[in-house]
C-alpha cells in the first residue's frame, strides 16, 4: 500500500511536470520559425519616430528553428501602407557568416513573397529589409503579420513587435517640411536660437498649447464679469455708513489683496477637499480668480467713485434725483470712464495670473507648456506660451494707452466738436466768438446713455473733469 | 470748543408760525421792500424763519428770516462768506439747518418733519456757480435727464422740452455738443435750461456768473432777465452783478456775517442804503 500511494504521487508529479512542459514548450514546438524583431527605420528628421505616409524601411527578421527547413517567406504589410518589393533585400545568416542564398521577390496587394532557391537550414536567421516603404498616413501601431512555407507546409508567422507609426498631419507635414529646410537647420544650429525658438518645436507647441490658451481665456472671461459685479458690490460696502458693513469689505479688501494669489489658491485648491468640498478644478479656479480680482477692483471702484466731484451729486439731487438715480445714471457712468484703464491693466494682470492655476493641475496654458519643455527638453515651448499670452495682453495695454490719451485730450477740453445741427449762426452767439470757424467731422450720438454709452464714450467724445489720477486705482489705504 | 459747536447745534428757536399769521406777517414786513405785486391772501412760496447754520464752530447763519413770494426776483448780495451761498443751499437742504424753519408752500421741510427731501427738490431748481453739468452727457441730454428719470417723462416729450429750453437759452445749435465742449457761459445756460426744464416752483442761483470770463457773463445774465421778466419765475439770486440787481430784482436782500442786514427795493438799498454797511459794500463795489 505504502509504495503504491508513492507511485501514485510520483506518477502525479510527473504528469504534472510533464502538463508544465508541455505548456512552456508548446509555442516552440508549433512553431517551426519565430519573429525576433520588425522595425522601421525613424524618418523623423531629428527625431526616433516613424511618420505614416513617409518613406522608411522596414528591418524584418526571424530565424528557423529546429526540424524544419524553409523555403518561402510571406510578410503581410499593413492596409493602406506601401511598398517597392522589387528592392527588398534578402539576408540569411547562419551564426554569424553570412549564407548566399538566392531569393526571388513577388508582391501581390499588400503581402510580399520571398521564395528561396533553397530551403533555409534550422537555425538561421533570415532577414528581410523592405525598402521604400510607407506606413498609413494616419498612424498607429502596427505588427507584420505573414507565413511561411516548410516541407511540413504552410504556417503562420507569429506577429512581430508593432511598430508605432506618427499620424501624418498637415501640421506634421509642415514640421517635415521644416526638417529639410536648410534656414531650419542653421538657425537651430545656433544653440540659443535652437534652445529657444526651434521653429518646429514652435509650430507644434502652437497647436498644442492651443487648448491650454483657451482654458486661460475662458477661465478669465467668466471670472472677470463676477469680479466686477462683487468688486462694485465690496466698494460700496466699503463706502456704507454702516460701520459693521465697511469693516466686512475692509477685512475681505485687505485679506485678499494683503496675501498672494499663489497662498489663496492653495489654500482653496488643497483646503475644500480637505473638508469634503470637491469642486471641478477649472470651476474653482474661475471662483479663485474672481474673489481675488474683486479685492482690487473694489479698491479701483472705490476710488473711481469717489473722484467724482460733490458737484455732481448736488446737481442730481437739485434736480430731484434720488440715491439710486444719481448713482446708476450720473456718478457709475462717469466712474466707469475713469476707471477703464485701471481696470484694463487688472484684467491683464488676472488674465496673466491663471498661469498659477497650473501648480495645482488646472490643465492651462502654463501646464501645457512645461508638459511639453519637460517632453523636448526644450525651452521653445515656453515661448509658445508667452506668445499666447502676448497675443491678449498686447492689445489690451495698447487700449490702455489710447483711452489714457484720450481722457487726457478730453480733459484739456480739446476733444472734437460734433457739428452744429441746422443752420448755426454764429453771430447769434456772442458769448462764443471762438466757435464759429470750428467745423468738424460730426460724431454721431443717438443719445444713449447709462453705463453701456460712458463705456464707449471714451471713444466718442470729451469730458470737462479733471480725475485725480492720484487716486486712481491707487493703493491709498494701507493694511 | 467741541461744547461751544453743542452750544450752537441747540439754537433755540420758536415753532413756525400758522400758516396764515405768516403770510400777513409777511406781507406786513415785505410789501414796502419789494416791486411784486401782492395779492390779497397770497402767502410766500418760500418762508424761512430763524434759519441758523453752524459749520462745525463758525456759525454761518444767525436766526436769517426772509419770505419770497410767487413770482419774485431776489437778489441777495453781501461780501463772500456772509452766508448767502448757505443760505441758498439750505434752501433745499444740500445743506442742513442747525435750527429754524424753512416752509415751502406752507409745509415744513426742516427740523423733524419728514419731507421726501427728492420731492421737494423737484420743485426747487438749482444753478450752480460750477455748472455741474453731467460731463458724459450731451447738451441736450443733461437738460433731459431729470425729466425722464424724476418727472417718468417720455423719452420724446424730454428731448422736446430739452429742445424747446435750449432754445430758449440760445443753444438749441448745440444740443448734441458735450460740456467740455462749450464755453462756460453756454454751459451756465444749459445748466439753466436743465433747472427751468424742471418747472421748478422756485429757481436758486448761486453765484452763476462767478466762474465765468467777464466777457461770457452777459449771455447768461440775459439769460436770468428773460425768465425773470417773461417767465415770471420765482428767482432768488446770489451775485456780484449790481447791474443784473439793480434792473431785475423785485427786492435787493443784503447780507453780512450771516445776517439780513438790509433788504427792500432795489433803488433804495443802491441808492439810500439805510445801513452803514451796505453803503460800504455797495461803494466798494461801484468804486471797483
Amino acid at each position: 500500500m505504502r509504495a503504491c500511494g508513492r507511485a501514485l504521487i510520483v506518477a502525479l508529479t510527473c504528469t504534472l511536470l510533464a502538463l508544465g512542459i508541455t505548456f512552456v514548450a508548446a509555442p516552440i514546438s508549433a512553431q517551426a520559425m519565430t519573429c525576433d524583431k520588425a522595425t522601421a527605420r525613424p524618418n523623423e528628421d531629428g527625431g526616433s519616430g516613424v511618420i505614416g505616409g513617409e518613406t522608411t524601411r522596414l528591418t524584418w527578421e526571424g530565424t528557423v528553428e529546429s526540424g524544419e527547413d524553409v523555403t518561402k517567406v510571406t510578410l503581410t504589410i499593413p492596409d493602406d501602407g506601401t511598398f517597392d518589393g522589387s528592392t527588398t533585400r534578402v539576408t540569411v545568416l547562419d551564426g554569424l557568416t553570412r549564407m548566399s542564398v538566392e531569393a526571388e521577390t513577388k508582391t501581390s496587394g499588400n503581402t510580399l513573397e520571398v521564395d528561396f532557391s533553397q530551403a533555409i537550414p534550422e537555425g538561421s536567421l533570415v532577414r528581410l529589409e523592405v525598402t521604400n516603404m510607407c506606413f498609413p498616413v494616419e498612424g498607429g501601431d502596427y505588427a507584420i503579420s505573414g507565413t511561411y512555407e516548410s516541407q511540413a507546409g504552410t504556417s503562420a508567422l507569429p506577429d512581430s513587435p508593432s511598430i508605432s507609426v506618427i499620424a501624418n498631419t498637415p501640421l506634421q507635414r509642415a514640421v517635415t517640411w521644416l526638417d529639410g529646410q536648410s534656414w531650419v537647420q542653421a538657425w537651430n544650429s545656433n544653440q540659443f536660437l535652437g534652445m529657444f525658438f526651434k521653429p518646429q518645436l514652435l509650430l507644434t507647441s502652437f497647436v498644442s498649447l492651443f487648448g491650454g490658451w483657451l482654458v486661460c481665456l475662458v477661465i478669465v472671461i467668466v471670472a472677470y464679469p463676477i469680479a466686477i459685479l462683487l468688486g462694485l458690490a465690496f466698494a460700496f460696502m466699503k463706502m456704507a455708513k454702516h460701520k459693521v458693513v465697511r469693516a466686512i469689505a475692509v477685512t475681505y479688501i485687505n485679506i485678499l489683496r494683503g496675501t498672494p494669489l499663489f497662498l489663496q489658491i492653495y489654500i482653496m485648491f488643497f483646503g475644500l477637499p480637505m473638508v469634503g468640498v470637491n469642486i471641478d478644478n477649472n470651476v474653482l479656479g474661475v471662483i479663485v480668480m474672481a474673489v481675488n480680482s474683486s479685492a482690487y477692483l473694489a479698491e479701483i471702484f472705490r476710488a473711481g467713485i469717489q473722484s467724482i466731484p460733490t458737484g455732481q451729486y448736488e446737481a442730481a439731487a437739485s434736480l430731484g434725483m434720488n440715491g439710486a438715480q444719481t448713482m446708476v445714471s450720473i456718478i457709475l457712468p462717469q466712474t466707469v470712464r475713469r476707471v477703464i484703464p485701471t481696470v484694463t491693466s487688472d484684467f491683464i494682470t488676472s488674465y496673466k495670473d491663471t498661469s498659477l492655476l497650473s501648480s495645482v493641475g488646472v490643465m492651462e496654458l502654463m501646464m501645457f507648456s512645461k508638459n511639453l519643455t519637460t517632453v523636448s527638453g526644450n525651452i521653445t515651448p515656453y515661448m509658445a506660451a508667452a506668445i499666447y499670452y502676448l497675443i491678449v495682453t498686447l492689445p489690451l495695454i495698447k487700449v490702455v494707452g489710447i483711452v489714457e490719451r484720450r481722457m487726457a485730450r478730453s480733459e484739456s477740453g480739446g476733444g472734437p466738436r460734433p457739428k452744429a445741427k441746422g443752420s448755426a449762426t454764429p453771430a447769434a452767439d456772442p458769448s462764443t466768438p471762438a466757435m464759429a470757424s470750428v467745423h468738424c467731422e460730426a460724431t454721431e450720438d443717438d443719445g444713449v446713455h447709462g453705463v453701456i454709452g460712458a463705456l464707449t464714450a471714451p471713444f466718442r467724445s470729451a469730458s470737462s473733469v479733471t480725475p485725480r489720477h492720484d487716486e486712481m486705482g491707487g493703493v491709498p489705504d494701507a493694511l | 470748543m467741541r461744547s461751544r459747536n453743542k452750544h450752537v447745534a441747540m439754537v433755540e428757536t420758536p415753532d413756525a408760525l400758522p400758516a396764515d399769521a405768516a403770510a400777513a406777517a409777511a406781507f406786513e414786513h415785505d410789501h414796502v421792500l419789494s416791486r411784486h405785486h401782492f395779492t390779497p391772501g397770497e402767502h410766500p412760496v418760500v418762508r424761512i424763519e430763524h434759519l441758523n447754520k453752524a459749520f462745525d464752530e463758525t456759525q454761518v447763519l444767525k436766526d436769517v428770516n426772509l419770505d419770497i413770494w410767487g413770482g419774485e426776483v431776489v437778489v441777495v448780495l453781501g461780501p463772500s462768506g456772509s452766508g448767502k451761498s448757505t443760505m441758498l443751499r439750505c434752501i433745499n437742504l444740500l445743506e442742513k439747518p442747525t435750527a429754524g424753519h424753512i416752509l415751502i408752500n406752507d409745509v415744513e421741510i426742516t427740523g423733524t418733519a419728514k419731507t421726501d427731501v427728492n420731492k421737494l427738490r423737484e420743485k426747487l431748481g438749482m444753478v450752480f456757480q460750477s455748472f455741474n453739468l453731467f460731463p458724459h452727457l450731451t447738451a441736450k441730454e443733461n437738460v433731459m435727464i431729470g425729466q425722464m428719470k424724476v418727472l417718468k417723462k417720455g423719452k420724446a416729450e424730454a428731448e422736446a422740452e430739452a429742445i424747446r429750453q435750449l432754445d430758449a437759452v440760445g443753444l438749441a445749435d448745440r444740443a448734441d455738443f458735450k460740456p467740455a465742449q462749450l464755453s462756460g457761459g453756454q454751459q451756465q445756460r444749459v445748466a439753466i435750461a436743465r433747472a427751468v426744464a424742471m418747472h421748478p416752483d422756485v429757481l436758486l442761483f448761486d453765484e452763476p456768473t462767478s466762474a465765468l470770463d467777464p466777457e461770457l457773463v452777459r449771455g447768461v445774465l440775459d439769460v436770468m432777465r428773460d425768465l425773470a421778466e417773461n417767465g415770471g419765475m420765482t428767482m432768488v439770486v446770489v451775485t456780484h452783478e449790481m447791474g443784473f440787481a439793480r434792473d431785475v430784482a423785485d427786492r435787493v436782500v443784503f447780507m453780512e456775517d450771516g445776517v439780513v442786514v438790509e433788504q427792500g427795493l432795489p433803488e433804495n438799498v443802491f441808492d439810500h442804503p439805510v445801513n452803514e454797511r451796505t453803503a460800504a459794500f455797495i461803494g466798494n463795489i461801484a468804486d471797483a
